[in-house]
């Protein structure tokens, strides 16, 4: 989708805030929600891509303008209620309508840390079709335009480029977003930084995208 | 199960926005509180999750690492041709580290990585993204004037120099290997791990510096 999201590119955000204080968390909401991510049941048949889209969807001034971890409660909440896991009513009231539930036995910092080793999730899979490109070869990214998620930015559409690397074959975002894990063949596709912008000072500088084989066409 | 209708999450997202009140502290509380009710969480696995990405995981993993291939060119070549097996090996391996790439500043070569379409890191290596990489600015301007952000984070970059841009588009991700400094021949790997800033990983410093 055409969304505000899809920010590459996209002029105007002023310089950037390169004296923050560093640290993980720069609010105790802010780890609980990061956790609450990381360890929350009730997301029976969710993908990765559907939860990016859920995100994605949240009005466009709310997303430029509330904080980083405000917009993963938003989107989590909304995924959660599409699920049917809870009513926007619970959520507005911060109660469950029914009688609480014994939660989940709690674990421990040394658990957390075998848990995060765990999420090592990988998203290739088998695919018995050949590549349609080979590294080297010249292609050009496709005018797609789609009102659902997708993982190939504006910046980069309708755009020249070459195949730098191939992956095999990963789930494809575009599906996932909708439920499926039909995977396909995944390339790193470089762009002279001076296709992408008229501007560019600089010719040797590149940028270069993961981007799925029904993204692109032989140039 | 969730119904994949984005318009009906649209209206969701506008319910949420009339009737949520404004503070992030208490939207975040309501959905714990709701969560703990409907037994799927526990507040002390919350805690614990917490501290495990206070503490444990973060940069200094991603340190170790480039502080690793710097000493070893072995690790360095197993590295940089399947990043993955290289970091399972240190027990580093994990969240949205399946598919990592590493890629190597040289002389002539400047990384950077960003990603524009939301804020892709590798978590399990470097911990936090920091605030900045989560940013409408940096995740704009990165893909399309690099030197500029570079120049905003003091790292002058030459004309002779090529700068990589990699945006996270997929699964993958990426970790910058930085070069070494001159004049570290004797320094042990957790003396030069701790010369190895964030932000040299991700590309928006360059040259490390010798602290005394």
């Amino acid at each position: 989708m055409d969304g505000m999201h899809d920010l590459g590119g996209k002029q105007g955000f002023g310089p950037i805030d390169v004296n923050e204080t560093d640290v993980p968390f720069h609010a105790d909401w802010e780890g609980r929600m990061w956790a609450i991510a990381q360890c929350g049941g009730g997301r029976d048949g969710w993908t990765i891509d559907w939860w990016r889209h859920c995100r994605e969807l949240i009005d466009p001034v709310d997303y430029l303008a509330r904080p980083y971890f405000d917009s993963w409660m938003q989107a989590y909440t909304a995924a959660y209620i599409d699920s049917d896991t809870f009513t926007l009513e619970e959520i507005i009231k911060a109660k469950s309508d029914q009688t609480p539930v014994e939660p989940p036995e709690a674990i421990d910092t040394q658990q957390v840390l075998k848990d995060i080793q765990s999420q090592a999730t990988r998203f290739d899979r088998p695919l018995a079709q050949t590549p349609q490109f080979e590294v080297g070869d010249c292609v050009n990214t496709k005018q797609l335009t789609t009102s659902h998620h997708t993982r190939l930015p504006a910046y980069t559409r309708g755009k020249p480029g070459i195949i730098h690397a191939y992956h095999g074959a990963h789930i494809f975002a575009d599906a996932c977003a909708k439920g499926s894990d039909r995977p396909e063949h995944i390339y790193s596709v470089a762009f002279n930084a001076s296709d992408l912008w008229q501007e560019s000072q600089n010719r040797k500088d590149r940028v270069f995208l993961d981007l799925w084989e029904s993204y692109l066409e032989p140039a | 199960m969730p119904t994949f209708d984005p318009e009906k999450v649209s209206e969701i997202h506008q319910h949420l926005h009339s009737h949520l009140p404004s503070e992030s502290a208490l939207r975040v509380k309501a959905l714990e509180t709701v969560l703990v009710e409907k037994g799927l969480v526990n507040s002390q696995t919350i805690d614990a999750w917490v501290e495990a990405y206070s503490e444990e995981v973060g940069p200094k993993r991603g340190a170790l690492i480039v502080a690793k291939a710097w000493c070893e060119p072995a690790f360095k070549a197993a590295l940089l041709e399947d990043a993955v097996s290289a970091i399972d090996h240190l027990g580093y391996l994990g969240k949205a580290t399946a598919h990592l790439k590493v890629v190597e500043n040289t002389p002539l070569v400047h990384n950077l990585v960003v990603c524009t379409l939301c804020s892709c890191y590798p978590f399990s290596i470097l911990g936090m993204a920091p605030n900045w990489y989560k940013t409408a600015a940096y995740r704009s301007r990165a893909v399309r004037d690099p030197r500029g952000v570079l120049t905003e984070f003091g790292v002058k970059i030459d004309n002779d120099i090529e700068i990589r841009v990699w945006d996270s588009t997929a699964e993958l991700r990426y970790l910058v290997l930085p070069e070494r400094p001159a004049g570290t021949g004797g320094l042990s790997e957790e003396a030069l791990a701790a010369l190895v800033s964030r932000n040299s990983m991700i590309g928006t410093d360059r040259v490390l510096e010798i602290k005394n």
